[in-house]
Order: structure tokens, then C-alpha cells, then sequence
């Protein structure tokens, strides 16, 4: 375990750089931004006297580098600022924001990696046969069906004609709001996210398990009369390790690909509230909603890396 | 690939032909030969770029001129085949003409991209371990970003229009590409043949361009070919948002973002700009499936 506390540690440290080069691109990005915040803030009736007040408070007549060390040490303190357009805290409305998000990714991955695991097991058992060919090309024509008209065509069928499911929201405005509700307005918008997912799981999936059953100790069950059950739970633990890289990868690939489907199915996400910040101009708000997304998908390869040393002790050298 | 048995069959064959695989000569059976990725992949990428080019000549009407007498018509109307969009425009048009932007933003940032990553690998896998460090960590700063967030921050900051899709997809685009090169040129920093061109005393633009490019070629090469499938969606997805080509241009992103507007009205209608994205992706996907088979790439190592 002693041996496990220093594996830890070190991924954490290596963090470190990482998510400072993060916090320097969002800082750098915002200050890229034409137009005066102040401008923004005051309108265009406003004296030469209130800017070089609002400058002052705002610290915007310091040097750059100070700058961003007075909004880093803020951010660090976990305050993220006013967002300009809500006149509340930013960081609130991005955690709510998140979480929304986090609900809407949660579904998708259990999607991803339920679907992919049965597409990818079936194409790498019966590579030759009829069900392993159409599972590949499943998977890769799913790859190629942009999450925004995979949400288009899920509301095409089951939206427009038909009110079978609700296009969009997270709850209903009447009635019934309970986790039943979230359910229902949680289909559609979770199958357009991780239809996607499901082909690149299946795709990388599919080829770890064939990788694992080219090998020896695969062959050796096989001689030793094991039954085809035995020889594949066992083949199935092996391919653990490539399955954590894939869910890694698929998380961070959901984060940023929910943008799209929370704009169709008019979720209350991250995407979202960081799209409209856009065109608000509210720079606090895209600060705050960028850098924490970027701080989650660090956290996430990082849990990632630990979870790797937990189930194969060769990684933690 | 130029992995021969022994330091002197490499010496022997960097001397003769530099590395280089023999060329053969080109015969029809080769063509027959190739796997079946390449030519369908191939077959429709190079109708998609014919119809962007031949766009003038084909379209059947003004992408732009559109008339309030016949909005929102159906697809197979006569005269309007796919149907007319909300301000009464030629759907078909707008996709013939469309396929211009679409295609260019999803291929030059790939390209830019790729020249720039294979640069930034190349360098990080052949450097020193301080330099490798920095370059590779510099770009996990990069990478730690959501894509498609990345790309509308930077969107926003640069506002729309094709040039600054351009860039944006760029710049997402550059650190998967660098990693590839990168554990590309890991794997043959050490094998003989480098140390047998540096032996014969060649300089190291000589090596980069004949040992190292051809080496780590063939995996970004199929990398990429599958990341402009990737591309296209986001492109479109940027238009889409009102981020990509400015209206009343035409492309698929905004076409779709159009017709989405009236997805109550003609449901069937929007999933025609979605059709021509999932072709156009699809295409490059099937394409660089090909290539992987064609250029014997392990399917693992550009995943």
C-alpha cells in the first residue's frame, strides 16, 4: 500500500503543471476578447470619470501578470466572480450547470459502455460470422453520426408525429417533476450523446479482447479442456486495463461533446450556459464555466491513472 | 517499411535507396488490389470534392435567391428535389454549394494541424528528455480542455467566418496528432537503421526527411485521414452554433441549423444537410480505414 500512497502522490503532483497551464490559456483567451469589458458594463453614455473608477476597482490598470495572480488567487479561494449577466455567482451557476451536465454524460456513458461492451464482445467472439460484421459496421457508421443530427433524428421520430417522448427540458413545466419525469426527458438527449461513444467503445473494445485472446495463457486454458465460458471471463478481466483507458477517453469526450445536444434538447448544462455567456459577453461566466470543465476532465484522467495502479501492479512502477 | 534484419542490410539499403520502399510500377491489378476501404472511402470523397468544385455547373438554382411563394416544400418537389428551406430557398443548392466550406474546414485544419503536430511529435520523441517533457506537457495543457468548448471559446474570441473555424480546429486538432508522431518516433529513435544513417554521417534535416518522415508517416497519415471525418462534424456543429460560416452563405452546419427552425413543420427536410454530414464523415472514416489496411498500420496505435 506504501508503494500505492507514493504512486498517488506522484500523479497528483504531475497535476500541478497541468492544470497551472490551464488556468494561464482560460486567463489568456478572455484577455484575447476585442471589445472593452468596460464599455460592456457601463454603456455607451458613460463619463470618462466612472471608466477610470470602474478601471480602477476592477484592477484592469495593473500589469497583466498581476492580473492574473490577483484572479488566481480569487479563483483559488473559490471565488469565480459575478457573472454580468445573471448578477450572481458565477461559480454557482456553473456547479448547478454542471451537475445537469454531469446527469445528461452519466447517461450517455452507461449507454456507451453497455452497448459497446456487448457490440465489441460479439464482433471479437464471432469475427467471421454475420453478427460480428454487423456489429463492425454498426460501429463504424455510429462514429460518423454527428451528435447534433443523431438528436435532430431521434425528434423526427419520436417528437414530432407522435409525443412518445418529450424533445425538450429536464422537467416538465407541469405535473409530475420527480425522477420518472427526468427519465423520460432524459432518453433521447442521452441516446444522441452516446451513439457515438457506442462505436468507438465497440471498435476499441472489440480489439483489446482480440488482443487478449491471441495470447498464451488464452491458449493454455484452451489445452488444459476449459470450457469456452471459463476461457472467456477470464479473457474478459484481462481487457480491464483498455477498458478504463476507453471510459476515460469517452468522458472527456462527452464533456465537450454535450454542447450540441444540450443546445437541441434545450438542457440546462454546462454547454449551455457557456454558449449563452458567449454571446452575453460575460466574461466571469466563460471563465469560470471553461476552467472548471477543464479542471473535471484533468480530475477525471487522473482517477483514471490511480484506478490503472488498483488493477495492474506494473503501472505503479 | 525499411526494417531490415541487420545493421548492414540497413546500411546497404540507406546508401542505395535511402530508405525509401521500391517503387513498382503503376498497373491496373494494383488498383483491383487495394482494400475495399480505399476505394469506396476514396470513391465518394473524390465525388464530394468534384461536386464542390463543379458547384457552379451543377447546382440546379441560386443558393441565395429565394422566393416566399415556395417555402418549406417537401422533398421530390418538381423543380426543387430536396425540398426548399424557410426563406424558400433550393435545399439542393445550398448543399451543392455548401460542400465548398464544409469540406475546407474540415480538411485545411487537419492539414495545418497535421504538419504542425507531426512537427511538434517528431521534435518531442527525438529531443532530450527536458525538451520532451516540455513540449508533451505543453500540450496536455491543451488537451485538458472539452474539444468542442476549446474550439468555441476560441470561436468566440476570434468571432465567425471560415478562416477563424480554421484556426480554432487547428489548434484542437494539434495535440492527439503530436502524440501519435511522437510515440511514433519513440519506437524508431532506436532501431538500427537511424543508427546507421547517423553513422554514414548524414545531417539531420537528410535523416528527418528521409529516415524519420516516412517512418512515422504512414500512422498520422491514417490518424488523420479519420480526424477529418472528425472535423467536418465539428465544423458543422460550429456552424450550427452560430459560430462557423456566416449566413446567408451556404454550408451543411447552418443549412441544417436553418431547417431545424421548422423541424415541426417539414420534420424530414432537416435530415438532408444531416445526411450530407454523416456521407462526407463517414467517407473519410471508411477511407482511412483502407489506408490503415493498405499502409499495415496496427489498428491499436492510432486508435
Amino acid at each position: 500500500m506504501h508503494r500505492m500512497t507514493r504512486f498517488i502522490l506522484r500523479r497528483l503532483l504531475h497535476m500541478v503543471p497541468v492544470l497551472f497551464g490551464v488556468t494561464v490559456v482560460v486567463f489568456v483567451t478572455i484577455k484575447l476578447i476585442p471589445g472593452s469589458p468596460i464599455a460592456g458594463l457601463l454603456g455607451p453614455g458613460s463619463t470618462p470619470a466612472t471608466r477610470a473608477e470602474l478601471i480602477n476597482r476592477l484592477g484592469l490598470n495593473k500589469p497583466i501578470p498581476i492580473q492574473y495572480f490577483d484572479w488566481l488567487r480569487s479563483t483559488l479561494e473559490g471565488n469565480f466572480g459575478t457573472s454580468i449577466s445573471f448578477q450572481s455567482s458565477a461559480g454557482t451557476l456553473v456547479f448547478n450547470a454542471f451537475r445537469n451536465t454531469m446527469i445528461l454524460a452519466g447517461a450517455a456513458l452507461i449507454l456507451a459502455l453497455v452497448g459497446g461492451f456487448v457490440l465489441g464482445a460479439i464482433g471479437a467472439l464471432w469475427p467471421k460470422g454475420m453478427a460480428g460484421r454487423v456489429t463492425s459496421a454498426i460501429s463504424t457508421f455510429s462514429l460518423a453520426i454527428p451528435q447534433y443530427s443523431a438528436g435532430l433524428l431521434l425528434i423526427v421520430l419520436f417528437s414530432v408525429d407522435h409525443t412518445w417522448l418529450p424533445s425538450g427540458g429536464m422537467h416538465s413545466v407541469t405535473g409530475s417533476t420527480g425522477f420518472a419525469d427526468l427519465l423520460r426527458h432524459l432518453v433521447l438527449p442521452a441516446l444522441a450523446a452516446g451513439l457515438a461513444p457506442i462505436g468507438v467503445v465497440a471498435r476499441m473494445f472489440r480489439a483489446a479482447l482480440l488482443d487478449v485472446m491471441g495470447q498464451e495463457f488464452v491458449q493454455s486454458m484452451r489445452a488444459r479442456g476449459l470450457r469456452r465460458t471459463t476461457i472467456i471471463r477470464h479473457a474478459i478481466h484481462n481487457t480491464l486495463p483498455a477498458l478504463l483507458t476507453i471510459t476515460g477517453l469517452q468522458i472527456g469526450y462527452l464533456l465537450s461533446g454535450v454542447v450540441f445536444i444540450e443546445t437541441i434538447f434545450s438542457w440546462p448544462g454546462l454547454g449551455q450556459l457557456v454558449y449563452g455567456a458567449i454571446s452575453a459577453r460575460d466574461l466571469p461566466l466563460i471563465q469560470a464555466g471553461v476552467l472548471i470543465s477543464a479542471v473535471a476532465v484533468v480530475l477525471v484522467n487522473v482517477i483514471v491513472d490511480v484506478a490503472h495502479g488498483f488493477i495492474d501492479p506494473r503501472v505503479r512502477q | 517499411m525499411s526494417e531490415a534484419t541487420t545493421a548492414y542490410d540497413m546500411a546497404a539499403e540507406v546508401h542505395v535507396t535511402s530508405g525509401q520502399p521500391e517503387r513498382r510500377s503503376w498497373h491496373l491489378s494494383r488498383v483491383r488490389a487495394l482494400p475495399p476501404g480505399v476505394l469506396i472511402g476514396g470513391g465518394i470523397v473524390s465525388i464530394l470534392v468534384i461536386v464542390a468544385i463543379a458547384a457552379p455547373l451543377i447546382a440546379p438554382d441560386d443558393p441565395q435567391a429565394g422566393s416566399l411563394l415556395t417555402r418549406l416544400q417537401g422533398v421530390g418537389t418538381s423543380g426543387h428535389l430536396l425540398g426548399t428551406d424557410g426563406q424558400g430557398r433550393d435545399v439542393l443548392s445550398r448543399l451543392i454549394w455548401g460542400a465548398r466550406p464544409s469540406l475546407i474546414a474540415g480538411i485545411v485544419p487537419v492539414a495545418i494541424a497535421g504538419v504542425i503536430g507531426t512537427a511538434l511529435g517528431a521534435i518531442a520523441g527525438f529531443g532530450g528528455s527536458r525538451l520532451r517533457t516540455l513540449l508533451m506537457r505543453s500540450l496536455d495543457v491543451l488537451y485538458a480542455f472539452p474539444a468542442i468548448l476549446l474550439a468555441i471559446a476560441i470561436g468566440a474570441t476570434l468571432g465567425p467566418g471560415l478562416t477563424n473555424v480554421i484556426v480554432s480546429l487547428s489548434v484542437i486538432l494539434i495535440p492527439p496528432i503530436a502524440r501519435i508522431a511522437e510515440s511514433e518516433a519513440l519506437r524508431i529513435r532506436s532501431l538500427d537503421f537511424m543508427d546507421a544513417a547517423r553513422t554514414s554521417g548524414a545531417g539531420w534535416i537528410r535523416i528527418g526527411l528521409r529516415q524519420v518522415l516516412p517512418n512515422i508517416a504512414p500512422p498520422v497519415i491514417v490518424y488523420c485521414t479519420a480526424l477529418v471525418g472528425l472535423a467536418i462534424v465539428y465544423a458543422a456543429g460550429l456552424s450550427f452554433l452560430g459560430l462557423g460560416i456566416v449566413p446567408p452563405q451556404p454550408d451543411w452546419g447552418g443549412t441544417l441549423n436553418d431547417l431545424r427552425n421548422n423541424l415541426f413543420t417539414q420534420p424530414w427536410l432537416s435530415l438532408v444537410p444531416a445526411a450530407a454530414i454523416f456521407i462526407a464523415s463517414a467517407a473519410f472514416n471508411i477511407l482511412g480505414d483502407g489506408l490503415r489496411e493498405l499502409l499495415d498500420v496496427r489498428a491499436d496505435r492510432a486508435k
